[in-house]
């Protein structure tokens, strides 16, 4: 591309970059746009107005937006947010989400950005379109766009008149340029927005409509399945295609190198085909995961990239004493309910594909990569999956569906991978290990904060413009390798996310210990490192305050200069019946055979986002180290609230989830992939060990809407953490917290 | 042929006897309610009812229930226009976020509604739902959506 960039479109392009726009950003859309530097970033990247809205003389008003629904209720949000700036009833609008061919190119839905950024973005082009109707009806009436109203879609006048939205689009085009300078409705008169409207999915979830992926079932379709090779590094070496062709159900079998695959005319002979030509092929075991090595040790001894990302200047006081402690996490994974699953067609060397994934224009880039066909050759059409919580198999399975499709051009192949299928070859989450360092001054007050995290990549997703991230693509008999993986830089971070302290602190620093190279492939779980440094920092916090002999609350606000921090922490703790006590180590708090404690995490997500505090009770088993969330208490805040309920769901399923994550889970491996693949090897938190939750929310409509998704998990893994800390007098350094290692930390 | 009585409605399929039910009711018969999660009865969203018991799908072979036995699915329960009391409490509580094991978890609950009439308490829903896996985190929604209904079902 030869096209100049300006300084502004630059800018314009990183602003893009900075709200969620990963990859597949168009250069001469920043230049086209450098007369106009004020905007939302997302309006900028994406500067059609028919991109966001469309209203039409026939009185069709449809809404889009680029951003996918995931469970967390976006669509939802975005109604309101569009009701709101058009003077529509919600339930009117039309919504388009996550469709190549129509809708803004908005990147991932992920970071918890979808109502910070592609939200405003919606909001003014919607006030946009809204002031262009209401100056038609003013122009056609000699009359003041500022004396005009409008309800439910009709503009109304002095004199009663009226006109419809319908007839005012009949006379203009709104097909240009969004008008950048719209201006949103003030807070103060926002009524949609603010409100808890019910999520508009959830009916058609409850009476078994078609709703998700796994539902489409298109004329002519076909089942695709992939023979995995029995380890992450094996290699095809021999497989019998007479035989295979001749299984049950079999229509076509799909070999191009190590990519190994069936297309059947049922789903469970593509899956039972697939699991016989597995064990029937002939395959070469690659080298041993890690070496050999625990993971923990392959961590901080194999060659990383070492970043001091962050200083602040040394404060005058001088230590008294120095506090360290390290903290590790194993593997996590994602454990979707529903496996990933997708849908491809290829008609005339064009490929339509739906797909769960959080980024439909990312997987675009890649599938069209990893197939070698022009990207305008592909369309990627979002439709619900389960739940998904970061990067999970969405993207890989959409890939497996298209390199089977285009072995029976015309018919549609739906590929769901097995639950097993999913937990072995998903990305999972880092294993980490941080390592924190403070000075104690002689009051106990801190006097300087130090912050190491060793740990594998945070974000692998589809999206980058060299290779193809698509697991399929690397099995290839001539594969596209991966594209270079690089660390999320700050503020917001990857590895290093929430590692730079919420507390005001002299001589902090933090260093990246980064490992690009990954043996188990990992990627995108909500919140990437944040949870994990969140969960480390707020224990060593609550460390330093024993050592300092002072209530973990009051040494807090002692280190806490941020009033929107100090507001949610005092709240949880009024909520709570939180009852100041210094943590004194080695000292358990015992009743009977349990041991009570009560703790307390906080964060402002990414550094930038949701504030969040929590505190949490937990009883601990002096004989077995079973720990039990007996309640939890939170306390949010994320400036304007589009949609309470929505945020307390959130923050409550985010809470549940960290239970699970923080007590429960770890992946185990061999020497050639993760063994832990259903729910018995790898369990996560069921109805009966679900703790009653509190949850509170502190509106301020005077401030921007923040990212509030993932604002919660590290709050509640800390809060158990610090609870469990509380409640024995004794330190459990490495998540999960288990029986096990509660019990030898006990007897430590 | 195989003769089965899903939802009220008597339907014939050709199929395998052994294969699992779960794919006759999402493949063959075009119903979205159960939902295929892990295949291995540990997560619970395939559950259906079988002669009024809550049964996983994905265990059970559709020749073993093939002739006089009765399976219902969500579609079964209830519709928008006449809704089945737990479908109405999911709603009224918001009692979702992804939904895909919402169907499961309707099923299972609805075998405790059928099997123990008036409001039952926390701790027995809690229990009934135990081997019925969510992953969003909306535990405390769906438990107060069953006893949601309990009561309206007992009043």
């Amino acid at each position: 591309m030869t096209i100049a960039l300006s300084r502004r479109g630059f800018a314009a392009a990183l602003a893009a970059g900075a709200a969620g726009l990963a990859i597949g950003f168009r250069w001469q859309d920043a230049t086209a746009q450098q007369a106009a530097p004020i905007g939302p970033a997302m309006l900028r990247a994406n500067p059609r107005l028919d991109n966001w809205v469309r209203i039409t003389p026939d009185g069709r008003i449809t809404v889009l937006t680029g951003r996918v629904e995931l469970g967390q209720g976006v669509l939802t949000a975005m109604r309101q947010i569009a009701a709101e700036e058009l003077d529509v009833a919600p339930a009117r609008l039309e919504l388009l989400s996550g469709d190549t061919a129509e809708t803004a190119n908005e990147g991932v839905t992920a970071g918890s950005q979808s109502i910070r950024f592609g939200g405003e973005a919606l909001g003014v082009a919607c006030a946009d379109a809204r002031a262009t109707l209401l100056g038609v009806a003013a122009r056609a009436w000699g009359a003041e766009a500022a004396a005009l109203t409008v309800e439910d879609g009709v503009i109304l006048g002095a004199g009663g008149r009226r006109m419809t939205y319908a007839e005012a689009a009949g006379r203009v085009s709104l097909v240009r340029p969004a008008d950048l300078a719209a201006r949103r409705k003030p807070a103060a008169q926002q009524k949609v927005v603010g409100s808890s409207l019910p999520r508009t999915d959830i009916p058609a979830k409850v009476f078994g409509q078609q709703v998700f992926i796994h539902d489409l079932r298109p004329e002519g379709m076909l089942f695709g399945a992939v023979a995995r090779p029995p380890g992450y590094a094996a290699r095809l070496v021999a497989l019998d295609m007479v035989w295979a062709k001749a299984l049950p159900g079999v229509v076509e079998v799909v070999r191009d190198g190590s990519f190994l695959g069936v297309i059947a005319r049922r789903e469970e002979q593509a899956n039972d085909a697939a699991r016989r030509i597995v064990a029937a092929a002939t395959w070469q075991d690659g080298a041993p995961l890690f070496g050999g090595k625990g993971v923990f040790e392959h961590l901080t001894t194999a060659p990383a990239l070492t970043t001091t990302i962050h200083t602040t200047e040394a404060g005058a006081a001088q230590p008294a004493r120095t506090h360290r402690a390290e903290y590790r996490r194993g593997f996590q994974a994602h454990a979707s309910i529903g496996a990933s699953c997708a849908l491809a067609k290829w008609e005339d060397g064009r490929l339509t594909v739906w797909s769960h994934a959080q980024g439909p224009f990312p997987l675009r880039g890649d599938l069209s990569r990893g197939l070698r066909v022009a990207a305008e050759a592909v369309r990627v059409i979002h439709v619900q999956g389960a739940g998904c919580y970061g990067h999970n198999g969405a993207d890989d399975v959409a890939l497996d569906a298209a390199l089977l499709a285009r072995a029976v051009p015309g018919r549609p192949v739906r590929v769901h991978w097995t639950h097993a299928e999913e937990m072995v070859w998903e990305p999972w989450g880092s294993a980490m290990v941080v390592k924190l360092e403070a000075g104690l001054g002689a009051d106990g007050g801190l006097t300087s904060w130090g912050h190491d995290v060793w740990s594998f990549p945070h974000s692998t997703r589809p999206g980058d413009r060299v290779g193809c991230n698509l697991r399929s693509a690397w099995y290839l008999a001539d594969p596209v390798p991966a594209s270079p993986i690089v660390d999320g830089a700050l503020p917001n971070g990857a590895a290093a996310r929430n590692a730079v302290p919420i507390y005001t602190v002299p001589g902090q620093k933090v260093t990246t210990h980064f490992h690009a190279a990954m043996p188990v492939r990992t990627s995108a779980l909500r919140t990437l490192g944040g949870y994990f440094n969140a969960v480390a920092a707020e224990m060593f916090i609550d460390e330093c305050a024993s050592l300092a002999g002072i209530d973990p609350v009051a040494y807090r606000l002692r280190h806490l200069s941020d009033p929107r921090l100090v507001a949610v922490l005092q709240r949880a703790v009024a909520i709570s019946g939180w009852q100041p006590e210094p943590v004194v180590m080695g000292r358990g708090r015992g009743q009977g055979g349990l041991l009570i404690g009560t703790g307390l995490g906080m964060t402002k997500y990414k550094n930038s986002d949701s504030h969040v505090a929590v505190v949490a009770r937990v009883a601990v088993d002096v004989a077995t180290g079973v720990v039990r969330v007996q309640k939890m208490w939170a306390a949010t805040e994320a400036g304007r609230a589009v949609n309470p309920d929505g945020i307390a769901n959130q923050i409550e399923g985010g809470m549940v989830q960290a239970t699970s994550w923080t007590l429960m889970e770890e992946g185990r491996w061999d020497a050639q992939r993760m063994l832990s693949e259903d729910y018995a090897s790898y369990p996560i938190i069921d109805f009966s060990h679900t703790p009653p939750i509190e949850s509170v929310l502190i509106d301020r409509p005077d401030l921007p809407s923040l990212g509030v998704g993932e604002g919660s998990q590290g709050p509640a893994g800390a809060a158990i953490a610090n609870a469990i800390l509380a409640a024995t007098g004794r330190r459990v350094a490495d998540l999960p917290f288990t029986p096990e290692r509660v019990l030898a930390a006990l007897r430590g | 042929m195989l003769r089965l009585t899903v939802n009220g409605r008597a339907t014939e399929v050709d199929v395998d006897p052994s294969t699992p039910l779960i794919y006759v009711l999402r493949n063959d018969l075009a119903l979205n309610g159960p939902k295929l999660g892990c295949g291995r009865a540990q997560c619970g969203a395939c559950t259906v009812l079988v002669d009024g018991h809550a049964a996983r799908s994905c265990q059970v072979k559709v020749g073993d229930i093939a002739g006089a036995h009765a399976v219902t699915t969500l579609e079964g329960l209830g519709t928008p226009e006449a809704p089945h009391a737990l479908q109405a409490a999911f709603i009224a509580e918001q009692a979702a976020q992804c939904g895909y094991c919402t169907s499961g978890m309707i099923m299972q609950a609805a075998a405790l509604l059928a099997e123990r009439r008036g409001a039952l308490s926390e701790e027995t829903v809690r229990e009934a739902l135990d081997h019925n896996l969510c992953r969003c985190g909306t535990q405390p929604r769906i438990l107060r959506a069953v006893m949601r209904a309990s009561r309206q079902q007992g009043a």
